[in-house]
């Protein structure tokens, strides 16, 4: 479960969150829609211990990130927008590294599947990552996250770079992790993506959260139009 | 994880040009040190053979009077050259390793040594430890300068730190694997150097490997520091080689001034010309203060005197080249002092300087140090008062040449065998190595970790 209580970040004078509220249950997938500059990656940031609030707290699992963040990291992943690896290593390597920082230790078999689940061809998976485009790199990501097994998700513009059909398949992946349990934070410009994949959906304008909408009471053209007349 | 770390850090273009130029280099300062000891060795080898040689000849030609015969006879005094120069020619390339003498006026003499190229005493010798001391750190450099920030700058760190809580294991294993990877050479060519130079395995030999090995490792805990400052990679690189030239060379140069500026020594100049002085005047007074003076030095040849209403005598001539070495004994003294307190005080200052303290430590367990040098003078100057005591009665009472077995005259061996005091070598590395990871530990764990 990821909650944020009454969070707050300021820059000085400029306020990036003002006192933001926000309860995500087991297995929801909440899909942050806003402008650049609303606020979405800094809540992201703020639920990865990343940047400390300016007030109010941020909890994963009932532990509050801002009092012990190197407890919360073993509950969450992460998929940033523009996902870099080491060029050096491959696909399978990769994941195998950042696995192991995480303290997971797969069989070569397992790797790759991860990499074929994330939709990644099996050609590639023992290339060297500078042959990968920024979409190949993406998949990676995910099947970093999805090795992981974390209770919750958070993701930073997700599918940014993805073709339409790997989108797709990372829908898919969102919805199976969802339906296993998986809390998913996405912060996003897509709102196709967020009406097909969230359960809910947080509009987002300069530091505040103005609206939630339940996506199954939504159509995409309402969504788009109330998301245009917010912002 | 350490297996792909390994695997990132060999895949990177720059880990094998990094360790290929210390190596080539290292092998370059093994062959300038070979080259030393071979054309040492070969001077000596010569010395020997015509000291022998002129003996002989001039025996043939001057076998009338001792005296004369002995003007012109040079007895060698070998200051030893033990292998392990090899690895740090120090001050052997200035100051000779042997030194032919006559009786005569010494002081004069020890300043005729061979003729040098100054361009190459202006660079130094590019032996195995300016190696070391100059091309490990800047390699080192390169490895370590971007060690957190190009993960920061490449853009993975963001996913690192959500991975894991104690990213610093992955730091130090990162740090670990390059550290390894520069010791790996390190120690290759202080093995190749042990077959290569024939050194043996003796107390220095492991002093020498321990400071390479401390000096190194004060390199890496330095990049160590500053990288936990979380500073970008220019920044980084700026500060560290700011580091690099102020430790290797602004520092040295500095004390360098200011052990000139605190102990001066014109007697470098007056000795040499008290000396020669000294005697030079003597032609143009009365023979008899002379010799008076000579008999106060050595009262057991008072019974030789100069031949009444006779302008030359052996007596005289020695008596008066005795009286340079005699005007510029406490100029000599002082010299000597001072030199020996300019070494101490640069020895005590380095204490807080790693890289003229590792300068140093391997000169003198490489006994190429101003200290043996000084030491070997010091034995110079016993050879000659030895030979002067065995020659002047025989001189002075008209001994045949043919009386004296020429064959005994052989070249002489002077072996210094430094005292090392390990905690003095070792003990500054230390301290310096943990207060800069001391420093490092608080300074990861105040930032924490944050993009």
């Amino acid at each position: 479960m990821l909650i944020a209580n009454n969070l707050t970040k300021k820059y000085g004078e400029k306020i990036a969150l003002n006192n933001l509220n926000l309860h995500i249950q087991t297995g929801e997938v909440f899909a942050l829609l806003g402008q650049n500059g609303a606020g979405k990656t800094t809540t992201i940031n703020c639920f990865l211990g990343f940047i400390k609030p300016t007030s109010g707290d941020v909890s994963i699992n009932g532990v509050s990130v801002v009092e012990s963040s190197s407890d919360t990291k073993r509950y969450i992943a992460y998929i940033p927008e523009t996902v870099m690896l080491y060029p050096n290593l491959t696909g399978v390597e990769n994941l195998a590294f950042f696995s192991s920082l995480a303290g997971f230790k797969y069989s070569k078999e397992e790797l790759s599947s991860f990499l074929t689940k994330a939709g990644l061809q099996e050609s590639a998976h023992h290339q060297s990552i500078k042959s990968y485009s920024k979409g190949m790199r993406q998949k990676v990501g995910i099947a970093i996250a999805v090795a992981k097994k974390a209770m919750a998700l958070l993701l930073d513009e997700p599918t940014s770079g993805l073709d339409p059909k790997a989108s797709n398949e990372f829908s898919e992946i969102l919805k199976e992790l969802s339906i296993n349990g998986t809390s998913i934070l996405m912060a996003t410009h897509d709102i196709f993506r967020a009406k097909e994949v969230a359960h809910r959906i947080g509009i987002m304008k300069e530091g505040n959260l103005v609206s939630v909408i339940e996506a199954k009471n939504i159509s995409a053209n309402e969504l788009e139009q109330l998301y245009l007349q917010t912002v | 994880m350490i297996v792909l770390l390994i695997k990132n850090f060999i895949r990177s273009k720059g880990f094998l040009v990094g360790l290929a130029i210390l190596f080539i280099s290292g092998m370059i300062g093994l062959n300038i040190g070979k080259q030393f000891l071979d054309k040492n060795r070969d001077i000596i080898e010569k010395t020997a053979h015509f000291q022998k040689e002129n003996i002989h000849r001039y025996v043939q030609y001057m076998d009338k009077e001792m005296g004369l015969l002995l003007y012109y006879v040079r007895f060698g005094l070998v200051n030893e050259t033990p292998n392990i120069v090899g690895l740090s020619i120090g001050q052997r390339d200035i100051n000779p390793s042997l030194h032919s003498v006559t009786i005569r006026n010494l002081e004069e003499q020890k300043y005729t040594t061979d003729l040098m190229n100054p361009m190459y005493q202006l660079i130094g010798n590019m032996d195995l430890s300016f190696v070391i001391i100059y091309f490990f750190p800047l390699i080192i450099i390169s490895f370590g300068f971007n060690l957190v920030s190009e993960e920061k700058e490449e853009g993975t760190w963001s996913l690192v730190l959500s991975q894991t809580s104690n990213p610093q294991k992955m730091l130090r294993l990162k740090v670990g694997i390059r550290y390894i990877s520069i010791l790996f050479i390190l120690f290759l060519l202080l093995i190749i150097a042990k077959f290569y130079l024939s050194i043996p395995f003796d107390i220095y030999l492991i002093t020498y490997i321990l400071t390479a090995f401390l000096y190194v490792s004060f390199w890496f805990s330095l990049v160590w520091l500053v990288i936990s400052f979380h500073k970008s990679s220019s920044q980084n690189a700026l500060i560290l080689l700011t580091s690099w030239i102020t430790l290797t060379i602004i520092v040295p140069a500095l004390m360098n001034a200011l052990v000139i500026q605190l102990y001066p020594i014109p007697e470098a100049f007056s000795t040499v010309l008290e000396s020669r002085d000294g005697y030079h005047t003597q032609w143009d007074k009365a023979k008899e203060p002379t010799i008076e003076k000579f008999h106060q030095l050595y009262p057991q040849l008072a019974h030789f005197q100069h031949p009444k209403n006779k302008d030359f005598s052996w007596l005289w001539y020695y008596a008066m080249q005795q009286m340079g070495d005699e005007t510029a004994i406490e100029s000599s003294k002082i010299l000597k002092e001072k030199i020996r307190k300019r070494e101490n005080l640069s020895k005590t200052l380095a204490l807080l300087i790693p890289t003229i303290h590792t300068q140093l430590t391997m000169n003198a367990v490489c006994s190429s140090d101003m200290a043996n040098y000084l030491k070997f003078v010091e034995a110079l100057e016993e050879f000659h008062k030895q030979k002067r005591m065995f020659f002047y009665p025989k001189i002075f009472s008209d001994t045949p040449v043919s009386s004296e077995n020429w064959d005994n005259f052989n070249l002489e061996y002077f072996k210094n065998q430094p005292f090392i005091n390990l905690y003095m070598v070792l003990l500054p590395y230390i301290i310096t190595t943990i207060l800069c990871l001391l420093w490092a530990n608080i300074n990861f764990g105040r930032k924490k970790y944050t993009l």
